[in-house]
């Protein structure tokens, strides 16, 4: 029981990591309808410029983060720029697939930073975790934790208080209409990109953090986190992101402990499969028709 | 001709093609123990090959031996134009130099021609500076790891 | 012919299977990051078959587009109701749980003193029929572009078809095609089908090329790859996926030289490519250009003789 408790717990901190991945995947695909496979390699980018930094100049957590979150942003930016901007309304896959090429391109871009396989990362806190009754509870975790509803919550107030918030639900409804109505869609658009990549980038440098490791593997395991999460807790929902990155957290934390680090994988995505075919809005998103799920236009 | 005749002719040439020269069935297997050291260049690393009998742990002779890799997370876009090996001092021992275009694990493909017609593949993880067996246990555990 | 060119063209010849079948799920209407899990599932039959139960290769091939054909049924019916990217999410979600099993599969048995099989992780190694029956490069270059020139016709046949009609209907507008009497859940799960064959017999080709397969190259970026091959060379024709495949590779060995920085080239050149070319140099438009074109000289040197 108490190990239930435990991995139950472990499992909605690491989830609350998810659940920001998935909070800046949700807000570029609420935007774009499209898919960005560049949204973890461009955060890897700013967590190995963070790793350079560290590792030359020995600097704090602080400027660690901060170097990730500008990196982030600008790769974020870049491929904004190549990737979708100058697609056609309806060439959908030709953005997914452009920015897949990009992924390589930004993956191999770190490799030639830093050609190692592994390379320590500084950690966010340092001492021993906080033992409440039998259950353990890591101080890094917790600020995880913290950051990932902070987050949200900043990201509700960006949404419904703010002029660009109301510039992005505009054109998160209907594209068309925010353009005739005389919002600048581009300039919103590379505002979400920026904004999506600064919360993906203050998520994976928590993650790195927790972990105090980095690997040219991380671009391609942030972007699948996030995508998962978003999907299960339902596309374009800010707290479907993150329920969705609490629930998958919570599934890898049980199942790595009774099965391993393989099932584990295998379990996170059989539940996105499963969700998919019963439930394809997931927990909180609205259920899509036929006509929401298909870009109108050809590719 | 119609479809039906058509595939049927279709498949008797392809069975044909595979079956044509197998005459006599290549009966020697072969096995390789690599061993690869860096070399002072990044990315450069001379490997030494010591070809086995499969079964009768006998080293083979009058092989001729090319080296190629390929890494396998993405075989087609990380790979390694091969090189031919010399042949070494020991019975049965081969020397390549191979350059690598990153650090990693990379399958090594061992194309063995002349006596013995055969391939050995081993995969390796390449660091800086050693190489050794890509075991998935090699792997700390981490949460981004797979 | 050198051995090295061999091989690349064999590489060639393979992948383009694995392009085709994303592209035959592209006519109607629907993006896959999932192909490379039967291309995978053809792999470990084919290989399985020839290694460890003794088959010919044809037969080989045939049990490899066999299952092929069957996982991708089994994963076509219940994602019928998914569109768009709904249904590209569960396409990846489906390869990457097969590719995530065949880290779990082990299946070897005792041959001549060797265990022979796939072993997890450590991959499904000396799959060894082109040796033991001596099918030299050339030979196995023969095979693969004479089953690949099969499928291509296939698919010349195909456009020319009812059936391909029916599936760019399909493809265009389904709710369209359902009003003019087009069975569209049959024909999609037929063209799934089709499609995991395809990829099938090209996995099964692939295993038997490299002697050696292991799940990780089974992964999203082969998926990824399968899908922007018809993207690069066009979705026009089935020479499309082909031409993407060739340009692909070759672009890549020949920029061999810039060594640790190819994939950032190539990379920005297939983004470059895309934002002019979004539907691939052998789209639509100039597959119907290249015809007229092609009609009009055909009839002028007709009217001229």
């Amino acid at each position: 029981m108490i190990d239930f408790a435990q991995n139950s717990i472990d499992g909605i901190m690491i989830g609350s990591s998810y659940g920001l991945l998935a909070l800046g995947f949700t807000l570029i695909f609420g935007v774009m309808r499209r898919l960005n496979l560049s949204y973890g390699p461009s955060i890897m980018v700013g967590a190995y410029l963070g790793t350079l930094l560290y590792l030359d100049f020995a600097a704090s957590p602080i400027a660690v983060a901060g170097m990730t979150v500008l990196g982030a942003v600008l790769a974020g930016i870049y491929v904004e720029r190549l990737c979708f901007a100058p697609m056609a309304a309806g060439a959908s896959i030709a953005s997914m697939v452009s920015s897949f090429a990009i992924w390589m391109q930004l993956e191999q871009a770190a490799i030639l930073l830093l050609p190692r396989h592994t390379y320590p990362f500084p950690p966010l806190t340092t001492g021993a975790p906080l033992m409440l009754g039998p259950f353990q509870l890591r101080t890094d975790h917790l600020i995880m934790l913290a950051c990932a509803l902070g987050l949200s919550v900043g990201l509700q107030l960006l949404l419904y208080r703010s002029r660009f918030g109301l510039a992005l639900r505009a054109i998160i409804g209907n594209p068309v209409a925010a353009h005739l109505v005389g919002i600048d869609v581009k300039t919103a658009v590379l505002g979400a990109f920026a904004v999506a990549s600064a919360i993906g980038g203050i998520a994976g440098y928590l993650v790195l953090a927790t972990d105090q490791q980095i690997t040219p593997m991380f671009g391609m395991w942030a972007t699948f986190k996030g995508l998962i999460a978003m999907m299960i807790g339902g596309l374009g929902s800010i707290p479907g992101a993150i329920l969705g990155g609490l629930v998958l957290g919570c599934l890898e934390a049980h199942s790595q402990w009774y099965f391993g680090p393989q099932i584990r994988d295998l379990s996170a995505y059989m539940l996105l499969f499963v969700c998919l075919v019963l439930r394809p809005g997931g927990l909180l998103g609205e259920a899509p028709t036929r006509e929401t799920m298909i870009d109108r236009r050809r590719a | 001709m119609t479809g039906a005749g058509r595939f049927q002719l279709f498949a008797a040439l392809a069975f044909a093609v595979c079956f044509a020269g197998a005459l006599h069935a290549a009966e020697v297997r072969a096995k390789a123990d690599v061993t690869c050291q860096p070399t002072g260049t990044p990315l450069q690393y001379d490997c030494t090959i010591r070809l086995l009998h499969a079964r009768t742990n006998e080293p083979l002779s009058d092989v001729a031996l090319t080296v190629g890799a390929n890494m396998p997370s993405m075989p087609l876009a990380h790979n390694v134009r091969p090189v031919k090996a010399t042949v070494g001092t020991a019975p049965g021992t081969h020397e390549a130099r191979i350059e690598l275009e990153m650090l990693g694990d990379w399958a090594l493909r061992l194309d063995l021609t002349g006596k013995v017609r055969d391939r050995v593949v081993k995969v390796l993880r390449f660091e800086r500076d050693s190489v050794g067996p890509a075991t998935a246990a090699a792997k700390p555990p981490s949460q981004h790891k797979h | 012919m050198d051995d090295y060119l061999i091989g690349v063209l064999s590489n060639i010849g393979v992948l383009s299977f694995l392009a085709l079948s994303a592209y035959l799920l592209l006519l109607t209407g629907e993006i896959s990051f999932g192909q490379q899990a039967f291309f995978a599932i053809g792999g470990y039959a084919a290989g399985v078959a020839t290694a460890l139960w003794g088959w010919s290769l044809t037969a080989a091939l045939v049990w490899g587009a066999a299952t092929g054909a069957a996982a991708a049924v089994l994963v076509g019916v219940p994602t019928l109701r998914l569109h768009g990217l709904y249904f590209a999410i569960a396409t990846l979600a489906f390869a990457e749980m097969v590719r995530l099993l065949f880290e779990l599969f082990h299946y070897q048995i005792r041959i001549a003193g060797e265990w022979v099989g796939p072993d997890g992780s450590d991959g499904f190694r000396n799959i060894r029929y082109i040796f033991e029956n001596d099918v030299g490069p050339v030979q196995f270059l023969v095979l693969i572009y004479g089953l690949l020139a099969a499928a291509v016709a296939g698919f010349m046949l195909l456009e020319r078809s009812h059936l391909g009609v029916s599936f760019r209907m399909i493809g265009e507008d389904e709710v369209l095609a359902e009003m003019h009497g087009v069975a569209v859940a049959r024909y999609k799960v037929l063209a799934a089908g089709l499609a995991g064959a395809i990829a099938g017999i090209g996995g099964g080709l692939y295993a038997h090329l490299t002697t050696y397969i292991e799940p990780r190259i089974f992964d999203v970026m082969l998926g990824v790859h399968s899908l922007a091959y018809g993207l690069i060379g066009g979705l026009g024709t089935a020479f499309g996926p082909l031409l993407g495949v060739l340009i692909d590779i070759g672009v890549l060995e020949s920029i061999r030289t810039l060594a640790g920085y190819r994939m950032i080239v190539f990379g920005g050149l297939v983004a470059v490519l895309l934002i002019f070319r979004p539907r691939g140099l052998l789209d639509e438009i100039v597959v119907h250009q290249i015809g007229r074109a092609w009609r009009r000289v055909w009839g002028w040197i007709w009217r001229s003789a």
